[in-house]
């Protein structure tokens, strides 16, 4: 199952979409609207939302909430 | 933002597709020197190649400026990261073309009604440039900006959207003890109050210094404090350190009343919706109370140390308008002299000798681009005695007004009360050869029950016979806040008309259209001669 924590984050991001949320390969492209300037955002508020920096490789390569949760354990974040 | 407006990117720095884009919709455009000019030109370039630059750059946003109204806010940043000791010694073309570029903007706002400016180097430095400014998120999404710096554009933009669509506040009521000085007054007397001098008198005087400030742009200083009243005046009048004056407070309810209560009275007094209202008051008690019983109402949370308060004060924005007008700075001399005339009316029998007597003198004023200012204001800011209460912007007015067949003009008022300035606005414009249609008809409060409407239904009438003219239609759009002229169309002579919708195709043949209110129609000969005109014998219809 996806974090719930993420997908709280992207529900707020995309208020207007509705996107099943148990699906484990969610990322950037899975609906039209979540665009790379979109993706941009997305990742700004994860930011917000744990208190984390992410690197500028980090931007460039965290493209699913698969990778995005594993990026946020590695700072020792319990992602649920 | 969220209730005015989702903010939709377009693509990096390709700002003249956004700019022309047709859509009317609101558009903010971001606008960073170093987009203009690189930081390598910027060391060497003459001014006149920076104005070849700016002038490239900003050709996209002139163009939209002349083919439309809607807002552009232009945020600008001429911040670049460098050192200190570059600009230790010399003025660099840099710093040259930053003072430029601001330049070039606020002369383009001057001309073109659309346009908001946000100077992003003083609106970012709140917050700073290592907060407001990162790379990262430059060299991953050609962002500039940092998410607070995103989000302190976002709302000093919907701080600006705001204003356009909703008019500032008229009326700063304020507490006396502890809010204009330090101190009660009827505990300490006059020479134990904290006021002027260093420390916590100083905080109070300069509070004062700037609502005095604001009094001089045209907000209204009221009073609202539980005193004896003789106390708060000998403060005003003998303290040597109060900044206020007397005369600067246009209305004082000093009692053991409730505030709210007296803030009812002021309204009525000045004929002001609670809507334009602020409060003022350093206990937190009567704060509360007031936002439970009147939460139209803006109170302000005023925070407890005083020192912060002068600074709150200039950075409050309820009161900011974009231009204010000669209008604005004669407010509190010209509801002083309201406040005389409700007196004196009050104190009389006979209304039509009482007005005979105060000698009124209306005049037709022609709109142009001295008046039209204020014509504007007048549209966006009458609710009340306002027939159709529709915004148009100084743009449109001047299409009106330089339109053959419509009649448009401006009224201007003095009378023994004082000059009241520009008081009233009308529009009639063609429905075929022998009708018109009373587009705007509108007076501000200040000067309501002179029957002034009348003289004002009268010029227009005269001006309309002599353009062929023999009927005059007219609607009563009803809103939340225009009751108050809700009788004026069968008081002057104009006749409901059932069955409108016969009438409403004729006017949308004309190309009018109504608001769905109550259709009138009147007799140009005698709105010529309607009966309250005997009120104004020394100064006749024109």
């Amino acid at each position: 199952m996806p974090s719930r924590m993420i997908i709280a984050v992207l529900r707020k991001q995309f208020p207007q979409v509705t996107f099943d949320e148990a699906d484990n390969t969610l990322g950037v492209n899975s609906f039209p609207e979540w665009d790379s300037l979109a993706h941009f955002n997305f990742m700004m508020s994860l930011e917000e939302a744990f208190a984390v920096r992410f690197s500028l490789d980090e931007m460039a390569e965290l493209k699913s909430i698969k990778e995005i949760a594993v990026a946020l354990s590695s700072r020792g974040i319990v992602v649920t | 933002m969220e209730n005015l407006g989702v903010l939709t990117f377009g693509d990096y720095a390709d700002w003249p597709s956004a700019l022309l884009e047709v859509e009317k919709v609101p558009l903010l455009w971001v606008l960073f020197l170093e987009d203009v000019l690189s930081p390598e030109a910027g060391q060497e370039t003459a001014i006149e190649d920076t104005d070849r630059l700016f002038d490239a750059a900003l050709a996209p946003l002139r163009g939209r400026l002349q083919a439309m109204q809607t807002p552009v806010v232009v945020a600008w940043s001429t911040w670049r990261p460098h050192g200190i000791l570059q600009d230790a010694r010399r003025c660099t073309a840099w710093r040259r073309a930053a003072r430029r570029i601001g330049d070039i903007l606020f002369d383009l706002a001057a001309h073109s009604a659309g346009l908001y400016l946000i100077d992003l180097d003083n609106l970012l430095s709140k917050i700073g440039t290592d907060a407001a400014f990162d790379a990262r998120n430059f060299y991953s999404a050609r962002c500039r900006l940092s998410g607070r710096g995103i989000s302190e554009i976002s709302s000093a933009t919907a701080e600006i959207l705001r204003r356009t669509k909703e008019a500032a506040k008229k009326v700063l009521v304020l507490d006396c003890d502890n809010t204009l000085w330090g101190g009660v007054i009827g505990e300490v007397g006059l020479s134990g109050i904290a006021l002027g001098g260093d420390g916590k008198g100083k905080a109070f005087a300069d509070f004062q210094r700037g609502i005095r400030r604001l009094a001089a742009q045209g907000i209204l200083l009221a009073i609202s404090s539980k005193n004896n009243e003789v106390d708060v005046w000998e403060m005003f009048e003998r303290h040597g350190e109060m900044v206020l004056k007397r005369s600067d407070v246009v209305a004082a309810r000093i009692d053991w009343n409730d505030k709210s209560d007296n803030i009812i009275a002021i309204a009525e007094d000045l004929d002001l919706g609670l809507d334009s209202f602020v409060f003022w008051d350093d206990n937190p008690i009567e704060r509360e109370k007031m936002r439970l019983a009147l939460p139209r109402v803006t109170t302000i949370d005023v925070p407890l140390d005083v020192e912060s308060w002068p600074a709150l004060l200039d950075r409050l924005e309820l009161f900011s308008r974009f231009s204010i007008t000669d209008e604005d700075r004669k407010k509190t001399q010209q509801y002083h002299n309201r406040m005389r005339f409700v007196t004196e009316r009050a104190n009389t029998v006979d209304k039509t000798s009482f007005l005979r007597s105060i000698a009124m003198c209306p005049k037709a004023v022609a709109v142009n681009d001295a008046t039209v200012v204020r014509a504007e204001q007048l549209s966006a800011k009458t609710n009340q005695y306002n027939l159709r209460p529709i915004r148009y912007t100084a743009a449109e007015i001047l299409a009106l007004a330089a339109a053959n067949d419509c009649v448009t003009f401006l009224t201007s008022l003095s009378d023994k009360f004082g000059d009241h300035g520009i008081v009233g606005f009308s529009v009639a414009r063609p429905v075929d050869d022998d009708a018109a249609f009373l587009d705007t008809f509108l007076m501000s409060c200040r000067v309501l029950g002179r029957d002034l409407e009348a003289w004002m239904f009268a010029t227009l009438a005269a001006r309309l016979h002599d353009a062929g003219v023999s009927s005059l239609y007219a609607e009563f759009w009803a809103t939340e806040r225009n009751v108050v002229a809700a009788q004026v169309l069968p008081q002057h002579g104009f006749k409901r008309v059932s069955g409108k919708d016969g009438l409403q195709m004729k006017l949308a043949a004309a190309g009018l259209e109504t608001k769905g209110g109550d259709l009138y129609c009147a007799d140009i000969k005698y709105l010529t001669r309607l009966p309250g005109l005997e009120v104004f014998e020394t100064c006749p219809v024109v």
